[in-house]
This record gives C-alpha cells, structure tokens and sequence, in this order.
C-alpha cells in the first residue's frame, strides 16, 4: 500500500517537474524574435519630411558609428574622412511607406528612439502636419520628446547640413535649443508632446522655432568643416506659427520675445534699453532677468475681454554706457522704469503681430475657460472664438527690480568724467 | 521554535560490509600476533618488537606500533623501558592477567592506555597511533596512546585573508581545530563530540558547539544526518558538506565553509555548529544563511561604518558579478532605447566588424576568463607571471585590436570577474559563476524580461531553501527586523545588544549595559582618563 504511495507520488513529482520544465521552455518561444544587435541598427539622430508632388518626401539622418567614437569631437570633427552621419531621402504616399522604403537603400534598419529632432518643411507644414503627430504618438519607437523645427524650403537640406564641435548633428540642435531656452528665451523649443498639447488645447494655436542655414551652400562634405567660420552655420530665425495643424505665418525674433512674456517662459533674458531715457533713446545698458513670472487674468469688459497681464521680474545689471549713479535710488528707479517701458513696447508689438495672425498662440483660450467656463462654453457653442479673440485687449503691467548692480559701484563713464 | 527539517535521501544508502564480524584475542601471543599480521598484510611500516626473557621470569611480551604515526621517544621512555626495567614484573612469576593490571595501572606513565579485546578495535587502535601491547597468556591487548606524527605548522589561511584580525587558521590536525576553538571559548559549555566516519578512512570528526546555544533540533538533525553516513571515505570536509546538505538540487551553499577559527567561533557563539574534519583545514559552519556568506570575520574587526561600507559593497558585487554581461546583452540586443545616445554610440562604434552576436561575444570571453582562471590555480608557480601576461595582453588587448570582441565586452567581462572575488565566501562566489551563465543565456533570447523573470525564480527558489531547518533567506525571509542589524549593514557593537535567534538558538541579551548608559560612562570616564595620561 505504502509501496504504491510513494509510486504514485513520485509519478506525481515526475509530472509536476515536467510541467515546470515546460512551462519554463515556453518562455523561449518569445524568443529572439525582436533581437537586434548594435551593429545592425541605423541610429536615427534626426527626420525632417517635406510635402513634394503630393507625397511624403521623408529624409533620415542615421549615425555613422565608425566616424569615431565619441560624438563630441575634440578635434572639431574634421579628421575623419567618413562624415559623422549619413541621410537617406525617399518619397511615399504615408510616412511609413517612405520609412519602408528607406530598406531598400540602406544596410540597416531604422531605430528611432534616439532621434533628437525633427524638421517640417513650410510645404508640409502649410499642407497640415496632424498625421506626422499621429505617427509619432503612435510607433513604439518614435519618442515625442524630439524638438520639432520648422524650416522655409526644404527641411531635407538642414539635416544633410554638418556642424562642428558636435558630430552628432540631432543631438547638437537639440543642444542649442536648450541653451537657447535657457539663456535667451526668445523661444522656448518645442517638444513633440507639447506640439500636440497645445494643437489640442482650447487654444489650437502652437509655435515651432524656425531653424535655417545662415549661409546659401549646405556644408555636407567632411573637408567643409575643417575650417575655423562657416560660411554656412545652423542657426535658429523666426517663430513660426501653426493654427490647428496648418502654418499661418511667422514671428520676428522681437515678436516672439514678447510672447514668451505673455506665455511666461521667460527663463533668463537679456534686456538692453536706454539708461536715461530723457537724454537719449539709444540703448546703454543691459540687464539679465534673473527671473520672471507672468500671470494672465481675462475680465469681460462691456463687449470684449481685457486681459490682464501682470510681469513681475527681477534683474541683474551687466552693463552701462552712461554717466548713472548708481549709488542713488532714484536712478535705479528710472533705469527700471525704462525696462519697463522697453517690455511693454516689445509685448505691445508682439500682441498686434499675434492679432494680425488671427492665431491664438498667447494661450488666452485656455485662461478664459478656467476663468469663465460659463462664458467660454457659450463662445465654444457659437464657435466664435476668433472674432472674440479679434476684439481682446490686454493690459500688461510690468515690474521689474534690479537686485544686483554686478562687482561695480559706479558706472565707469562717471569715473572718467572727474 | 519549531524546524522542520527537509528529507535527506542521499545518506540512506545500504550498508556494505568491509570487515568480518569482531573476532575476540585468543590468550596465545603468537596466535594474536599471527592474526594481526594475516591481517595487515606485510606492511613495512608495522613494526612488531617482542621481549621475551624467559629466564628472568617475565612475561613474554610484543609491541605493535606504527612507524611514523607515533613518537619514537615516548615509545622508548614510556613504554619499552619501563616494561624492561620493571622490578616488580620480573620478580614476580604472577599470573598473566594481574601482570597486565599491574602493567596498566603501575608502570606504564603513558596518558592514555585502553584495554583492546578484539582484533578489530586493537588494529583501530593501532592506526590512531597507539601502541599494542600484547602479553602472552592474556586475552587482552593493552594500547597505549603514544601518537605523533609530522603535522603542518599553524600558517595564514590562504583563502581566507584578512588585513587586521588573527592571522592563524586550521591545519590538517583535528586535535589542532578543537584546541584553537577551545582558546578562544574558555568555557564549560563549549562541547566536542567525535565521530568516526568512513569505513575505509576512519576519520575524526569533531562536532563542536556551545551547549545551551546551538539550537537541540538543529543538533539532533545533524547527528542523525552523521550517523547516517555510510561512505567508504572522507578525504575533506566536503564529502561531509554534500553528503548532510539539504535539498541538493540547488547552487547555493546551504553550509558554511571556513579556514578560520575566529570565524567559527563567532559562528559558534551565535549558535551555530561547527564540524571540524580531521585532514583538512576547511571546517563546515551549519546552519548557514545566505547572508552569512556576505559576513567576513574582519567585519567585526574594524569599525562599524567601515564594515557597513564594505558589505555594501559585497553585495553590490554580488549583483554586479550575477548581472552585469546578462544586462549589457539584453540592453545591447533587445533595449537600445535605454542607453544615453551617445554611449550607443560609442558602443555602436566598437561593435562594428565584430563578428559574433553579444550573447557569443559575451560566452566566448567568459569562458575564456574561466579558463584562464584554472589554469591560474593549476599552473606550477613558476610560470604564474606567465599566464597573467597571455591573459592580459593577448587575450584582452589582442583581441579587441583584431577585432574579434569589442572593447566594452572586456571591460564587462572583467569588472565582473574582479567583482565576483570581493564576495568573501568563494561557494557562494562559484555558484554565482554558474549561475552567471544561465542568466546569461535568458538575457540573450528574452532581454530585461527573460532577467527579471529568473531573477523571480531563483527567488523564489531561494526562499524555498532550508539549511538545517533554518529558512535560507532568514532573517529578511521571514522578515525578523530585530535580527537585521547585522544583515545589509554592521551596527556598531553597542547597538548589537541581543543575540538573533537566526540559527536556531534562544534569544538572549548579549551585553548588560544599555547603549545610552555606556556613552554616559565613556563620557565620564574619558577626561579622567586623559588627565591621567
């Protein structure tokens, strides 16, 4: 009897053991299937699609791995023969079509998840770019954290574009865009997210940055960087400016200095004005605003909104032309009241060229619903939000503070004078 | 606390019989002496003296012994001469038994000396180093301990280093083990029981713990596991290590192995029990944790923020040695998205032109370190330097110039390699190894998801592991936070105030004094004691 037990469970522990081993062997059938190994793989730094002869014409920037193998040249780049990067330009009907086809040229299978940026050409951009957005929300392997530019002609020819210090030219644009968020704030660079946030938002009104070549000829041969001035750089311009997925039109550098008030996204900031504004309208001076903070609150006023804008910012003097002293508070008071004035001429004009764009891009929708929801779903029923946004005045205040006059006392023109 | 102890199959085998069945002595010398040599054969190192007189009226006697296994000069001093001298033997025609009493109890001043009835226990005794001493007309052999033989000095433990602590380890000798266990444990409570294990070897196993500490079950269990023992040899302590183990089908080491005394006895005093096995200087330490192979005995020895940092880094060694090719081919093959870009790059770059997948690239070069390792433990002394140069330069550099393994895989493969001896235990270290490979093989067809999934399995394989009764994870699984202070970091002494009950044994204060009075007395006392000097 006890014989037979111990049979039986062993026969037991025998099919348990069995089941384990298995379901253990099971695990495998997953396989390698999506195995790729380094040298397999085309690491896409960059896109940029264009709108040609009614179809997707889709240009890939893949890494060159055996240029050197650090991204970041020492030696300014121009030491290897094979260029850091190569570009694959194909055409489709979709944009995968267009990636599939890339296949057939190149070696290796496209990887995009360390693709830093993308490019949109005006002719796509005015054709719409909402399916470009969809694909990229879309892929697995498609991040939405690539900063997305727009470029006047042809977004292919900027990627094909090298640049020296950075081989790796996605990651170098990214790079001067985030220093240029950072230390200037005329712009802040736009995520693919963000991009599709804010073309969703009440609003549905975004801007892209504008990257352009400085010069006519694109610097695509290895040699054409072993020189010390470029004559053709990688540079950022205008702001540009899409209602729902469509290209409207463009910010100048100024206008779009005044948006980044009104949006506050101002992270640090260089401000030049005239230090005595009575005696002369030329800029002497320069600030550098520490910080910034913007708050916008829209009041229905008999038959338009008015919004209020309150700027609140403190500063950092970092240069002076004139004779100023410093050491009074009444001077520092007029140089303050002096950035104040220049913000509000900066925000005033970026407001008119906003208006004219018929393009709400200062996010007043937004305010407006959470201020006035009521109002706001009248407006959104008759769907008048443009002819309001038309009619909307703002009143900006601003206040500015120098904090800190830097390691000098006095101006060195008012030493020079005695 | 109650065990619950996991069947041990191994040890159940049936007996086979070597010797016939004890044969008593016959009261004939000669017939003794003839059956002895029968059964030993003609072996030259048995040396067979016999002192027969019969015209002074002694007994005719015969000494047995083994040359080599005992003392030459005890044999001459204590035994030979005063049996020749003897007055009261010679003069005395007495009868044979009283001559063997009186032997025994007058004339022989030899420490130890046993009465031998069979010809089994006297040839037992004469292999330990006795010497028989056989009296015509008496059915008794008299065996006299004069043992002494040529034994290694006390050294370094060689695998075992520490930079501040004692310096000295086990030898070969049994009898050394218990005496260094025995100074270092001044107290009556400290127990030495010997086995005789191995038909054919016969060799002394001490049992060694503290009584009323080492937990009773755990003790039971483990006698019950040494009796039933039935092997023809033990050469070293880990024919008693796999033959008592439990489970067995398991890499990890569910019992301790140690070269150092002071090891063992902090094992001891919490309740451990050490089994010394006499040939060998590696005594076994049950029952063992996992974590009690991360703990080196030089952690207590050097101050507890040291020591804290150091198992830190054991166990982040620990992880690295497991883990780190298994990672670099999953992350290389299967999750390229999680490296920053630029070390893709740089990666990218050096495995362009590399012939093999990561996953072969990764087997070849640790199998390649393996190898090297043999052969590094193997090779005559001599030619050491010669194989740390074959390895380094051809191996590492030439490799990576030709072009056949990046130049990240070396690195990879050498971190690991240097983590892997930072864990002080080399079982647990070996079965890592072993266990390296497997996860080497999931990380290359499943990537992260292959890894995490094993890691779950030997988790879970882990805390199913039992060490004597003891759960092998204890005292993290089950969780017992009062015993942690001793786990992933050392705490200073003074907060280690009780003895954990992980091994078995009974919770119990191990100082009197609470820690805040301590520092109050330090305090106080500490001026004083600078104005003194």
């Amino acid at each position: 009897m006890s014989e037979k037990k111990r049979i039986r469970r062993k026969i037991h522990h025998k099919g348990r053991s069995f089941l384990l081993v298995l379901s253990l062997l099971s695990l495998l059938v997953g396989g390698c299937w999506d195995d790729r190994e380094l040298n397999e793989l085309g690491i896409v730094s960059g896109s940029a699609y264009d709108w040609e002869d009614d179809q997707w014409k889709a240009t890939y920037q893949v890494i060159n791995p055996s240029s050197g193998s650090s991204s970041m040249g020492g030696s300014g780049g121009g030491s290897t023969s094979s260029p850091p990067f190569l570009t694959y330009t194909v055409k489709g009907s979709t944009i995968i079509q267009a990636v599939e086809r890339t296949n057939l040229t190149s070696t290796r299978e496209l990887f995009f998840s360390h693709s830093r940026v993308t490019v949109i050409g005006e002719s796509l951009a005015k054709q719409g770019i909402s399916q470009l957005v969809d694909l990229f929300l879309r892929r697995p392997d498609a991040r939405e954290t690539v900063y997305v530019f727009i470029t006047e002609g042809e977004a292919g020819r900027i990627l094909d574009q090298l640049m020296q210090l950075t081989k790796n030219q996605g990651a170098g644009i990214q790079l001067m865009i985030e220093q240029e968020a950072k230390l200037t704030s005329y712009f802040p660079g736009i995520q693919m997210y963000e991009l599709a946030m804010q073309m969703t938002s009440d609003s549905g009104s975004t801007t892209v940055p504008e990257i352009k070549l400085t010069g006519n000829r694109v610097m695509d041969r290895t040699d054409d960087t072993a020189q010390t001035d470029l004559p053709s750089r990688i540079a950022f311009g205008r702001l540009g400016v899409l209602k729902e997925d469509r290209f409207v039109g463009w910010l100048s550098q100024r206008e779009a200095f005044g948006l980044s008030f009104m949006t506050d996204k101002i992270k640090a900031a260089n401000i030049s004005f005239p230090s005595i504004p009575e005696k002369s309208d030329r800029d002497d001076a320069s600030v550098t605003l520490l910080h910034s903070s913007t708050s916008v609150h829209p009041i229905w006023e008999n038959d338009h909104y008015v919004m209020d804008i309150d700027i609140k910012a403190g500063a950092i003097l970092t240069e002076i032309g004139s004779e100023l002293d410093l050491e009074k508070a009444s001077s520092m008071r007029q140089m303050e009241r002096s950035i104040e004035n220049n913000i509000l001429e900066i925000i005033d004009n970026s407001w008119h060229a906003v208006k004219k764009l018929n393009a709400d891009v200062t996010g007043f929708a937004v305010s407006i619903h959470r201020n006035h929801p009521k109002q706001w779903k009248r407006i959104k029923q008759e769907g008048s939000w443009d002819t309001v946004f038309q009619k909307v005045e703002i009143r900006p205040h601003v206040k500015v503070k120098i904090e800190r006059i830097g390691l000098s006392g006095r101006s060195y023109k008012s030493l020079e004078l005695k | 606390m109650k065990l619950k102890f996991l069947s041990n199959h191994k040890a159940a085998s049936k007996p086979e019989t070597v010797t016939a069945s004890s044969r008593p002595l016959e009261s004939s010398m000669d017939a003794n002496v003839a059956e002895i040599k029968r059964r030993i054969g003609n072996s030259a190192d048995v040396v067979f003296r016999s002192l027969s007189n019969p015209a002074s009226g002694s007994p005719s006697l015969t000494f047995i012994y083994i040359d080599g296994l005992i003392n030459a000069d005890l044999v001459t001093q204590a035994v030979i001469q005063p049996l020749t001298d003897s007055q009261d033997l010679q003069e005395q025609g007495m009868e044979n038994e009283k001559a063997l009493l009186l032997i025994k109890e007058q004339i022989l001043p030899v420490g130890g000396i046993k009465e031998c009835k069979t010809v089994e226990i006297l040839l037992s005794m004469l292999f330990e180093g006795n010497t028989i001493i056989l009296l015509d007309g008496a059915n008794t052999a008299l065996a006299a301990n004069t043992s002494g033989w040529e034994t290694r000095s006390i050294n370094e433990p060689t695998s075992q280093g520490v930079i501040r602590g004692p310096k000295e380890g086990f030898t070969e000798s049994l009898r050394t083990g218990t005496s260094m266990l025995r100074r270092r444990l001044k107290n009556a409570d400290l127990r030495v029981e010997e086995y005789k294990i191995g038909r054919r070897t016969q060799t002394g196993i001490a049992l060694v713990y503290l009584y009323g500490i080492a937990n009773e079950q755990v003790l039971a269990e483990i006698r019950k596991r040494l009796d039933a023992i039935d092997t023809d040899s033990i050469l070293e302590s880990n024919y008693i290590e796999e033959l008592i183990e439990d489970g067995g089908m398991t890499p990890f080491p569910t019992i301790l192995n140690t070269e150092r005394p002071d090891a063992m006895a902090g094992g001891i005093l919490e309740g451990q029990v050490g089994i010394i096995i006499d040939g060998t200087p590696f005594a076994l330490l049950a029952p063992a944790t996992f974590f009690s192979f991360f703990q080196s005995s030089e952690d207590y020895y050097q101050r507890y923020d040291i020591s804290s940092f150091l198992r830190i880094i054991r166990f982040t060694a620990f992880f690295v040695s497991l883990l780190l090719p298994a990672l670099y081919i999953a992350i290389t093959t299967f999750h390229q998205e999680m490296l920053p870009t630029t070390l893709l790059i740089s990666l990218a770059s050096q495995r362009e032109g590399i012939p093999f997948p990561a996953l072969i690239e990764a087997l070849i070069m640790e199998l390649t370190f393996d190898v090297l390792r043999e052969a590094g433990v193997r090779m005559p002394r001599a030619i050491g330097p010669a194989i740390s140069i074959v390895g380094a330069l051809v191996l590492g550099q030439a490799a990576v110039q030709a072009g056949l393994v990046s130049a990240a895989m070396v690195i990879v493969v050498s971190f690991t390699a240097i983590s892997n001896f930072v864990i002080p235990s080399l079982a647990i270290a070996n079965s890592i190894r072993l266990i390296r490979f497997l996860m080497m093989l999931i990380a290359g067809t499943m990537g992260l998801f292959g890894i995490m999934s094993f890691l779950m399995v030997l988790l879970i394989h882990m805390a199913g592991l039992q060490s004597f009764g003891i759960p092998y994870l204890s005292p993290v699984a089950p969780m017992k936070p009062r015993y942690l202070k001793d786990i992933i970091l050392r705490m200073p002494m003074w907060k280690m105030k009780i003895r954990p009950s992980t091994y078995g044994s009974q919770e119990a204060p191990r100082q009197n004094l609470p820690a805040k009075e301590q520092q109050v007395s330090a305090k106080q006392s500490g001026p004083q004691g600078s104005e003194n000097s």
